[in-house]
């Protein structure tokens, strides 16, 4: 403390040590925070549904989305990414997940979601079992906070049936 | 900066510190508003850094009292004998052989 740069090599360290307590305590806050999502999403149309030339089935459909999550911004929140998946069973796999849409939502303004959309990205599957398969759309979220580690949570929402045979 | 300069200096930044973080995270919180509370806090670090890191007047009221030189004359430093300084000597040359 005899001289000026040791007292503010002092300062910097010890204000730096209390902004990680400090991030560290608004993180910790979070754990207590328990967010309820109201979503629902129904399939509307089945576009496409068709063997791709590498044997593949892919299908591309329509689907309406609403879904409240401004519950699950809190004062630690930077932005939380959404997607929505099929999930489904087959010989190969007791769980497949395939992405449809996702959207990054970066407030709460923003946070309530109304839309009817066509799947982003198509749903292929990794073989031929997707005819007549019953299929759950599942909401995904993913909380990524100012400080401290990122939080998952997930919610079912409708079932739906493929046709049992090709559309084209 | 004198000796109780030096420690009111430290327990000053130490108290400061600690209030500011304080402050921040309970306006952060209340506000529900994180980058409000990164500038409280940066505010206070700045605050305490102004505070504790010049050479402020008042860390130097003081002042250390040096013994008179007569005083000091009847207690003269203890002067290092010619013996030891032989030795040293001896065992450096045995070590470089």
């Amino acid at each position: 403390m005899h001289s000026w740069t040791q007292r503010l090599l002092a300062a910097a360290t010890t204000a730096a040590l209390l902004l990680a307590a400090t991030c560290a305590a608004a993180s910790a806050l979070d754990a207590f925070h328990v967010p309820s999502v109201e979503a629902q999403a129904h399939v509307t149309k089945i576009n496409q549904f068709r063997k791709q030339l590498n044997g593949n089935d892919k299908v591309t459909l329509t689907f309406n989305i609403s879904a409240k999550l401004e519950s699950l911004f809190t004062w630690n929140t930077k932005q939380v990414f959404v997607f929505v998946t099929a999930e489904y069973e087959n010989s190969k796999n007791s769980l497949n997940q395939v992405s449809l849409w996702d959207r990054i939502i970066p407030d709460k303004d923003h946070a309530n979601v109304q839309v009817e959309v066509k799947s982003k990205y198509p749903l292929i599957d990794q073989g031929t079992s997707l005819r007549g398969k019953k299929v759950q759309l599942v909401l995904h979220w993913h909380i990524m906070p100012n400080a401290g580690r990122m939080m998952r949570g997930k919610m079912p929402l409708s079932e739906f049936n493929l046709p049992d045979t090709y559309t084209s | 900066m004198d000796w109780q300069g030096q420690k009111s200096a430290e327990m000053l930044m130490q108290v400061l510190l600690v209030a500011s973080a304080v402050a921040a995270f309970l306006t952060g919180y209340a506000m529900a508003d994180f980058q409000l509370m990164l500038l409280v806090y940066a505010g206070g670090v700045v605050l305490t850094a102004l505070v504790t890191v010049p050479n402020w007047p008042f860390f130097n009221r003081h002042p250390l009292k040096w013994l008179d030189t007569p005083e000091a004359d009847r207690h003269p430093r203890p002067q290092i004998s010619s013996t030891t300084a032989s030795t040293g000597g001896k065992k450096k040359t045995g070590k470089n052989k």
